[in-house]
């Protein structure tokens, strides 16, 4: 008895040698932070004096019916988000499609082409694109005549909110196509002789039997392009620094500048706390839905 | 399908054009970054009449370049190594041990890839500068080890499963610890993961922008490649030249690692995104 008790005991230490370094870590650096992040969203509290007072759901009333910018910046995430997954997720698809069509060579060296964007950080994207839409713009107008390029892609409020989503789709296009070219890979050469054989042609081919065998990847694709477009942070920083005007401030900007540009940290817990929730809630109707959809080949 | 040869030279053709275009931006930066100040301003999109290296002198100078390069390298290996230990640990134990509690810490450790991290970041500044990781390169790196550490664990856990039992059990009949098994049997058998997990944890940690600047901002004497390029093209304003000869010396040290361990990356980013 004493011996099958010590065995178990033993079994519990490892267990816990080998778990608690990972648990500990993601307890400190983000459950603890989440949960006190939830604590602090229902307190005022400016960040620099230790002492906070309750103060009930005031920040939440605060940020829905008095506080323009976190209307505006829920509006514009929202807007980008859905035009970003929408535009990603075609293009993305639609190269790779093509791409398949390409010999070993040619799918390789275009796969890691397309990926380069992905490599660079959003810090240097956004300054990059800064540039390209102010002076390269400008001489390429002075060179072809196009209106297009003399408009004021950054500074007109509607068209920034446009040019974000440009240069978003630019950048992470590669590695969705990663992701639907692995999924094209995987749809069985037969399954599509077989439409071939039916008198199925390439259009037919493609909606009919392809696409919906595809249907983890847009799952997947979309899932990701709707999390990262949601809590967009670095590109607009550096890009259009959420303006003009507030025009293009998305809500993880906006948190950041309650917090740390004017102290208001319990007001900006709630406002995470709202992020939070809106990424939670998107995402688990996209999984929901999308999941009802796929099928087995 | 037999695609006629003319038809798949057209394919090619096609998306060389639309290669040629998609990278054309990155064109235009790489030789903005040799032309002088009157030359970017006046002929933006010309091959520059002549490749000077002045601007990357400049910046080289200005950015500190070799400071922040070594400070990007000692955060990501901090970061990636424990990223690595911890995760493996983990992931190797949770999904050998199949009992409840188990179950439910794995979900735990898991989770917080719903989470985002803007959502936490307020209280984790707080939180770290509590625990004095503030301010410093090291407290930056093991910061990456909880943040890292979900995706890797889930990662790590779905790769045990496909490994069999039987050499666990002969190596603890020759008197194995586990932790010695662990390290001489198991861990070699996870390289194909591990690999992934590095590639994906290394690229994340190399670009991340807004923890260094969260964390480490304040402190002027450390700052890791995108805190440098930030500061520095806040400080140029208009002088593009500089600043395109700066985004390239930051983008090269990732574009080299990409080259060389393309393979992986692709692998490892399709891994990281379909299992997660």
């Amino acid at each position: 008895m004493n011996q099958a008790r010590k065995k178990k005991l033993s079994h519990t230490i490892e267990f816990l040698g080998f778990t608690m370094p990972a648990a500990f870590a993601i307890l400190l650096f983000v459950g603890i932070p989440f949960l006190m992040c939830i604590f602090y969203s229902f307190r005022k509290w400016n960040g620099i004096q230790r002492a906070s007072t309750f103060i009930g759901f005031q920040n939440y009333v605060r940020a829905f019916t008095d506080d323009p910018t976190f209307g505006q910046s829920i509006r514009y995430t929202l807007i980008y988000a859905l035009f970003t997954v929408i535009f990603i997720n075609i293009i993305a698809l639609v190269l790779s499609v093509v791409l398949e069509q390409s010999d070993a060579f040619g799918k390789g060296f275009f796969r890691a082409a397309f990926y380069i964007p992905n490599i660079i950080s959003l810090i240097i994207i956004g300054f990059t694109w800064k540039f390209i839409f102010s002076r390269a713009f400008e001489a390429m107008q002075e060179s072809t005549g196009a209106a297009m390029f003399g408009w004021s892609w950054l500074g007109q409020p509607k068209l920034a909110v446009f040019s974000t989503v440009l240069v978003t789709v630019w950048q992470a296009l590669g590695f969705y196509m990663l992701i639907y070219i692995a999924g094209l890979q995987s749809v069985p050469e037969d399954v599509i002789e077989a439409a071939t054989i039916d008198g199925a042609g390439r259009v037919r081919r493609f909606f009919s039997v392809i696409f919906p065998l595809i249907i983890p990847s847009v799952t997947v694709c979309t899932f990701y392009s709707i999390a990262n477009s949601l809590k967009m942070f670095e590109l607009i920083f550096t890009l259009t620094g959420g303006g003009p005007g507030t025009a293009t401030t998305s809500v993880a900007l906006d948190i950041y500048n309650t917090a740390f540009n004017s102290n208001q940290y319990g007001y900006g817990s709630s406002k995470s706390v709202i992020l939070f929730a809106m990424v939670a809630v998107i995402t688990i109707l996209q999984v929901t839905v999308f999941k009802k959809k796929e099928i087995e080949a | 399908m037999k695609k006629t040869k003319t038809a798949s030279a057209a394919t090619f053709l096609l998306l060389l054009v639309v290669l040629a275009c998609y990278l054309s931006p990155l064109l235009i930066m790489v030789f903005g970054s040799f032309k002088s100040y009157s030359e970017i301003m006046s002929q933006v999109l010309d091959v520059p009449q002549r490749f000077s290296l002045d601007n990357f002198r400049n910046v080289f100078t200005s950015m500190n370049y070799p400071k922040s390069l070594w400070n990007t390298l000692l955060v990501t290996t901090i970061g990636v190594a424990g990223i690595v230990v911890i995760s493996s640990l983990a992931g190797y134990k949770l999904s050998r041990v199949k009992t409840r509690y188990s179950y439910i810490l794995f979900l735990f450790c898991i989770m917080p890839m719903m989470i985002p991290f803007q959502s936490f970041m307020i209280t984790l500044v707080k939180l770290a500068k509590q625990l004095g990781l503030l301010g410093n390169l090291y407290g930056l790196g093991v910061i990456y080890w909880g943040l890292g550490a979900p995706l890797s664990i889930f990662l790590y856990h779905g790769f045990v499963k496909g490994i069999p039992h039987e050499l666990e059990e002969c190596a603890m009949l020759d008197g194995c610890s586990s932790l010695r098994m662990f390290i001489s049997v198991i861990f070699p058998m996870l390289r194909p993961v591990t690999a992934s997990v590095v590639v994906v944890n290394a690229m994340w940690i190399w670009n991340d922008f807004l923890l260094p600047l969260l964390t480490i901002s304040n402190n002027d004497s450390i700052k890791t490649l995108q805190l440098a390029a930030y500061g520095f093209m806040g400080q140029y304003k208009m002088e593009w030249q500089n600043i395109m000869a700066g985004a390239i010396m930051i983008i090269i040290p990732a574009l080299i690692v990409y080259l060389i361990f393309q393979k992986n990356i692709v692998k490892g980013m399709v891994a990281g995104a379909v299992k997660g």
